[in-house]
């Protein structure tokens, strides 16, 4: 018979063997990542471009992002479409402050033929006229709805407040859609699409002589020198409001500057974050959720930027709720600061932190991630493995130094809609 | 292709498992056969509510996340209008503590009184936050009941209406409990790297007690052919006027479903398929315009949504889209797009066979159907469509007396 009220006895992970992707230099500063033992026909390719908002004004760098794949001089967007179609490829394309990331996913027999289709659609771009209105007219409609959603307007201003007074806190307005020619696009796209690639990562078990072709196709287009991203960020603190007329919720955003993984502290705080709010039994979600019923979340984050990164607790609560809320993070932020954890609550942590280390390990797309998550700050793969190390030796007076040292209710920018 | 071995145990929960030893991972997945369909008409929004609680505590562990998470793990939940479905994603060498953690939720609940009250308020807060304080977010609350006469589909899983949330009572959702939570009426499917020679033993240790009361009966609900042309106009604070046309179908397990998910991919979804080519690029009458099926287990909605550009209105979107529809009854889509679509769909397949969870749950919910082999004939059933397949439903579908709409206007511009 089992015994119903006893949890079984678990074993904890102490070793996880990551897989690192080959690497090949297409010049000093560009490489292809090439994860090749794939065990089923799936390929995905990532091509990274220097070309994010940080280049020109935002609205540029999103219309352009959004209309590369809009027509060239042999073909029109429709045409460029069905090609990729006909090929039973997808593609998904990202953009943020620090680049463009384009991904392509195909079966392996297609990966060639449809990166072929799509990178020459995006090197010889022409932006018809037609298309540029046609996205603008689009894109314009979008903001007129976000507009009328609470997360939207507190994102907003909290970008202002963390990114304060440095081009990151740039925002996009309704004016911005009637401020961008088809020149602005083609300057912007000379700049940083031409010769800006300077990341590939491909998973797949392709064939050596595709991997050539592809290296030959991008090697004209790579950057010759080494990325620069701004760091010099220093989030404005206070309390911030959004007016927002006849909403049933409003939504919190708190948090301050921070850092990326090339930071000391980077393993410290992410811990100390998984317990205030990025897990389900986190302090957060135990007391804003399941104790007092205020939200249907709450989640902390700890963003990462090229050469900095920000702390964030973002959640939506109904409109009777915002200052019971605040007080209550506030409380959580003070217990942390003043009072060390108990030892089962550190222990429930680090075990589910393990659990989720093996899972993003678990299968050749979640290893190049991983990889490329640390590779983006000039790390390797034993950044993990030191992480695993610090997750059992971790204490709780290291997370109350941590909490003393970052989390302290002044120093954030708080941002709510009302 | 997907390998899993299927059996029952006497209590009637039927188990699938499906070995990978190329993961370090395992797993647990349980779809219960009840979902916002199975709910009375004046307390709906209680398959959903109940999902909740099932994170509140079971008869003998107070805290299911906790253990989960000593354990590695994690866990979450989905409900829709046919069915709710739990999964434990947690490393394999613990998967003792997902069965004891599963087995013990479907044995009973703790239904402590600060679960249900605090469960209640977390709901009325999703159901502001997704359906009510989001520009159209309430579109399917107007949507469903316009679209079914009879059939408990005419509700949204969140509920009709927050009122039904606000009174639920504590005996409302133990009778819910002993009804549909029983063994009989739910699936176990476990997959990953779990021991092939210990598992069965595991099962039956935590789910063979567990007492097996019949599965439910459900009624057969006969949702009428539609005889005429529906509409509903609301006023809204949004920023343009949307458009939602639902064409009653067929059901999941008819060829009706893969009819209509090639027909909706290839006039609706993304820049190349008919309607966005049409209606946004050469006429510029919409600012976006889509197409999907629900997929519901019975009756069926395909569905093609939209906004109107500013300055055009409802009516020449309406005729130039039936001129559309009626062309697609003659011609259908075309081979080459047919091909394209076949393509693109084994593409999305081979990518989302490659996740755990997705064949977790796929296999459970193709058991549900009817028969867990199903998730390996997919591709094949796509395959044998042909253009003429096509435009034959066309005839069948794309018929004013089959229509719903639903306008949503600018209070600004009625003004």
């Amino acid at each position: 018979m089992i015994q119903r009220n006893r949890a079984p006895l678990t074993q904890q992970i102490d070793k996880i063997d990551f897989i690192c992707p080959k690497e090949i230099w297409i010049n000093p500063h560009v490489k292809f990542l090439w994860m090749e033992q794939v065990p089923n026909q799936t390929s995905r390719i990532d091509l990274y471009f220097d070309a994010g908002l940080r280049k020109d004004r935002n609205i540029v760098a999103s219309i352009c992002s959004a209309l590369l794949l809009s027509g060239t001089n042999q073909k029109t967007s429709t045409q460029i479409h069905s090609q990729l179609d006909e090929l039973g490829s997808y593609f998904d394309i990202g953009l943020s402050h620090e680049g463009i990331l384009i991904s392509v996913f195909a079966l392996k027999t297609n990966l060639l033929e449809s990166v072929e289709i799509l990178y020459d659609a995006i090197q010889n771009v022409i932006f018809p006229e037609k298309e540029i209105n046609e996205m603008i007219n689009e894109r314009r409609e979008k903001h007129k709805i976000n507009e009328k959603k609470v997360s939207f307007l507190s994102q907003r201003k909290f970008q202002e407040k963390i990114f304060y007074d440095t081009p990151y806190s740039e925002l996009t307005n309704l004016k911005d859609y009637d401020q961008i020619s088809r020149n602005d696009l083609i300057n912007f796209h000379k700049q940083n699409i031409k010769k800006g690639l300077y990341k590939i990562a491909l998973v797949g078990s392709l064939e050596e002589k595709e991997i050539n072709s592809l290296i030959h196709l991008f090697k004209g287009n790579c950057v010759k020198k080494k990325l620069t991203y701004f760091s010099d960020f220093s989030n404005q603190p206070g309390v911030f409001t959004v007016p927002m007329d006849s909403a049933l919720q409003s939504a919190l955003r708190v948090g301050k500057t921070m850092f990326n993984k090339s930071h000391t502290d980077f393993y410290d705080f992410s811990i100390l974050n998984t317990v205030l709010g990025d897990y389900f039994g986190s302090r957060l979600m135990k007391n804003i959720r399941e104790d007092k019923g205020y939200t249907y979340g709450i989640g902390s984050a700890l963003v990462e930027t090229g050469a900095s990164g920000y702390f964030i607790i973002g959640s939506e609560v109904g409109i009777e709720h915002i200052q019971p809320t605040l007080t209550e993070i506030k409380k959580e932020m003070d217990l942390l600061c003043e009072k060390e954890m108990g030892a089962n609550e550190l222990d429930i942590v680090k075990n589910y932190l393990f659990g989720q280390m093996l899972k993003s390990a678990d299968g050749p797309y979640a290893m190049m991630d991983l990889f490329l998550s640390v590779d983006a700050y000039m790390l390797n793969i034993d950044f993990y493995n030191h992480y695993i190390t610090r997750i059992h030796e971790i204490t709780p007076e290291d997370l109350r130094n941590m909490a003393n040292k970052y989390l302290k209710w002044d120093s954030m920018s708080v941002v709510h809609t009302i | 292709m997907v390998d899993f071995d299927r059996y029952q145990l006497n209590n009637g929960l039927t188990i699938i498992l499906h070995h990978d030893s190329t993961t370090p991972m395992v797993v647990v997945n349980v779809l219960y056969d009840v979902g916002a369909r199975d709910e009375q008409d004046q307390k709906t929004g209680f398959a959903h509510l109940f999902e909740h609680l099932m994170f509140g505590g079971s008869i003998n562990i107070p805290e299911f996340d906790t253990e989960l998470q000593k354990a590695g793990g994690e866990s979450n939940a989905f409900t829709s209008n046919d069915l709710t479905n739990y999964y434990d994603i947690i490393p394999a060498q613990n998967i003792e503590t997902a069965l004891w953690l599963e087995s013990d939720r479907m044995l009973s609940l703790a239904f402590t009184e600060k679960s249900f009250e605090v469960q209640r308020n977390v709901v009325i807060e999703e159901f502001k936050q997704r359906y009510l304080n989001q520009p159209y977010g309430d579109v399917w609350l107007h949507l469903r009941p316009l679209a079914y006469e009879n059939h408990p589909y005419k509700w949204a899983t969140i509920g009709k209406d927050i009122s039904h949330i606000e009174n639920a009572k504590m005996e409302d959702v133990k009778s819910f409990f002993k009804t549909f939570y029983t063994p009989a009426n739910a699936i176990l499917c476990i997959s990953g790297n779990f021991n092939k020679h210990s598992i069965r033993g595991q099962v039956e240790n935590y789910f063979g007690d567990i007492p097996g009361n019949p599965k439910p009966n459900r009624p057969d609900f006969i949702e009428p052919q539609q005889e005429k042309y529906k509409s509903k106009d609301i006023y809204s604070d949004v920023p343009a006027g949307a458009f939602y046309y639902a064409f009653k179908m067929g059901s999941r397990k008819s060829k009706e479903y893969y009819f209509g998910d090639l027909m909706s991919d290839a006039i609706g979804k993304e820049n190349t398929s008919l309607l966005n080519i049409k209606l946004k690029k050469e006429l510029e009458l919409v600012s976006e315009i889509n197409a999907f099926i629900t997929g519901s287990i019975d009756c069926g909605l395909f569905i093609i949504s939209g906004k109107i550009t500013k300055g055009k209105g409802f009516e020449e979107l309406d005729k130039q889209l039936w001129k559309i529809l009626d062309e697609i009854k003659i011609s259908g889509v075309g081979d080459q797009k047919l091909n394209a679509l076949k393509n693109k769909i084994q593409t999305a397949k081979a990518f989302q066979e490659q996740g755990l969870l997705n064949r977790s749950i796929n296999l459970s919910y193709f058991e549900l159907l009817g028969d867990a082999e199903d998730i390996n004939k997919e591709n094949a059933r796509y395959k044998e469509i042909k253009n003429n397949d096509l435009s034959l439903f066309a005839k069948k579908l794309f018929v004013k007396s089959n229509c719903s709409l639903l306008k949503v206007h600018q209070y600004d511009s009625e003004k």
